[in-house]
């Protein structure tokens, strides 16, 4: 474990794009969970996010999670680049040559995936809690821990999107088309989704609608990007705005879309490994 | 002798077939030459031994165990096609890369880079180099971990004739050591230099597997000159030992016969009883380019 990690070390330590996509992501991740401290003028008005009450616990985990996830792009640029770029220099051929197994491979780029996946959510874990006991209306115990768990689902979160980016890049070996197929892939996504919303309300009435839309299970849901999604939902409809025009806030844990994660993780993972030991290089 | 190598037949296939059922073995202590005309699945060939290509059929043996398996990998030092390294990276961290990964200690790196003459370029990043400072390079690489056997796939592919002198003192050296090396080529004056084996593929086949000089049961020739050549034409005629006398520009090239063998000395010694003494003899074996040719040529 230590030899791949220096091996990752040395390997990324004097990639350009690896040290400017990580110096960027972090200095923007900070910058980011700043963001309610800023008036922002919008339809002639002012909004301040901080006066919205982002910053309150419990609803911060929620809050600083979400928005923060919206960078996972630039974390998963670096990702790409780094196990793409083995293939383009046809450095695997050649690690393997050196008697690196492919088992050892595919835990080396698991490692950075874990470390950088860890970093990013110990520091959103510290900035939030920093914030929290900065600006929330409440600083009792119960209130604060009482969604800590978005942390976790972020970490899952994180991590299934890198597992996929780095299947998609064993799979496709170019970092374009890497991105092309992602981009696919939420496109298509979308899709499903729609159409089997369609398919369940056609020809229900407005109540029945609702309640379909409310209760009922949506394979599409499970599908990777979707479940990834479900796991932090977005937080705006917990602004003090929001309640005052009438939108109620209902939240259920995402147990599914936990589990979906976690076995598209194995999947993504064992068929890195598949395509690694199938194809000839 | 100890086997190294044992190949049984080996076979891949992709769309068509590229290697074909093909069985060699490689004792240790030899320099091996894997002969072939482009296409002929030289390099397919070591991608299977290397564990990069997977086999349709057949197996191998590496020291006596069955198949590659990074345990074996770490006693082969490789080099396919063209040298691989990290192009962001400098030589020496490159080779730390490979140290690592081969478990090999840090202080052959400066050893190994002394060898191939780029110990002061260490610092350089990859991409500044030259394309003979990067096959040195590959060559350094694949010395890293003292291996028992090296695998060598064009070497001295694209280089300047200064370059491919250099890589062949650095290969004859190794080989001095005792390492088994085993080196494709479709350079023949090449593989003759440093050689002792050939394995002769063609179109995916293996026709030949053996000693260099056991390639085809030819006898080789004598180049001869005396002051008086139509006589010495006659009495080469008349000895019999021989399949044809031709002159060629003013020397007498005399072919000699397959069950024959007559050393340089006895047939001085036979004309010169004759009365016809010398001026020029040499006894020649065919080159390697023309005994492959015939090689070739006879398996159609």
């Amino acid at each position: 474990m230590i030899k791949l990690l220096k091996l990752e070390y040395y390997k990324n330590l004097n990639y350009r794009p690896f040290k400017i996509f990580t110096i960027l992501y972090f200095a923007i991740l900070i910058a980011l969970l700043f963001i309610g401290l800023v008036d922002f003028d919008l339809f002639g008005g002012t909004i301040n996010l901080k006066e919205q009450g982002i910053y309150n616990f419990p609803g911060i985990w929620n809050f600083t999670t979400w928005i923060v996830a919206l960078l996972k792009i630039f974390l998963g640029l670096i990702i790409v680049f780094s196990i793409s770029q083995e293939f383009s220099n046809r450095m695997f051929k050649q690690n393997t040559i050196d008697g690196l197994s492919r088992k050892e491979f595919i835990s080396s780029k698991l490692l950075t995936i874990s470390f950088f996946t860890i970093v990013s959510t110990i520091i959103v874990f510290g900035i939030t809690i920093f914030l929290g006991y900065r600006y929330s209306d409440t600083t009792e115990s119960a209130k604060v821990f009482e969604e800590i768990f978005f942390i976790g689902n972020y970490f899952v979160k994180l991590f299934t999107f890198f597992c996929f980016l780095m299947f998609l890049s064993v799979l496709l070996r170019k970092s374009v088309f890497v991105f092309l197929a992602l981009f696919v892939f939420w496109i298509g996504e979308a899709i499903l989704s729609g159409v089997e919303v369609f398919m369940k309300v056609r020809g229900l009435q407005e109540a029945q609608r609702n309640a379909v839309l409310q209760n009922d299970f949506f394979i599409t849901h499970l599908l990777p990007l979707e479940s990834m999604s479900s796991l932090i939902p977005n937080p705006i409809m917990r602004l003090k705005m929001a309640k005052m025009i009438g939108l109620k806030y209902e939240f259920h844990y995402p147990t599914e879309s936990l589990i979906a994660c976690l076995v598209w993780c194995g999947i993504f993972i064992f068929g890195s490994y598949w395509i690694l030991k199938r194809r000839d290089w | 002798m100890e086997k190294v190598l044992s190949v049984k037949n080996l076979t891949k296939k992709f769309k068509r077939i590229v290697v074909n059922n093909i069985s060699f073995d490689v004792e240790k202590g030899n320099v091996y030459g894997l002969l072939g005309p482009n296409g002929s699945g030289k390099s397919t060939t070591f991608g299977m031994l290397l564990s990069t290509i997977n086999p349709t059929s057949g197996e191998w043996y590496w020291f006596g165990k069955k198949g590659t398996d990074s345990d074996t990998l770490k006693k082969i030092g490789a080099i396919i096609e063209q040298p691989n390294f990290y192009p962001y990276l400098s030589a020496e961290t490159n080779l730390k890369i490979v140290a690592e990964i081969k478990g090999t200690p840090f202080h052959r790196i400066d050893e190994v880079l002394q060898t191939v003459g780029l110990l002061e370029r260490k610092k350089d990043t990859f991409k500044t180099y030259s394309l003979g400072m990067k096959q040195r390079l590959a060559i350094a690489s694949a010395m890293l971990n003292n291996p028992e056997v090296m695998i060598l796939d064009e070497p001295t592919n694209g280089l300047d004739p200064e370059g491919i002198i250099q890589i062949r003192e650095i290969i004859s050296n190794i080989a001095k050591q005792g390492i088994t090396i085993i080196i494709a080529s479709h350079l023949l004056d090449e593989i003759e230099k440093i050689c002792s084996h050939v394995i002769v593929l063609k179109e995916g086949n293996s026709i030949y597997c053996g000693r260099v000089d056991e390639m085809t049961a030819n006898n080789g020739y004598f180049e001869l000159k005396a002051d008086n050549n139509t006589l010495l034409l006659n009495a080469l005629n008349s000895l019999g030992w021989f399949t044809a006398v031709h002159p060629e520009g003013d020397l007498l090239k005399a072919q000699i016969r397959d069950d024959a063998s007559i050393s340089a000395s006895s047939l001085n010694q036979k004309l010169a009883e004759q009365g016809i003494f010398l001026s020029h003899l040499t006894k020649k074996k065919m080159s390697l380019e023309s005994q492959f040719l015939e090689l070739v040529k006879n398996t159609n």
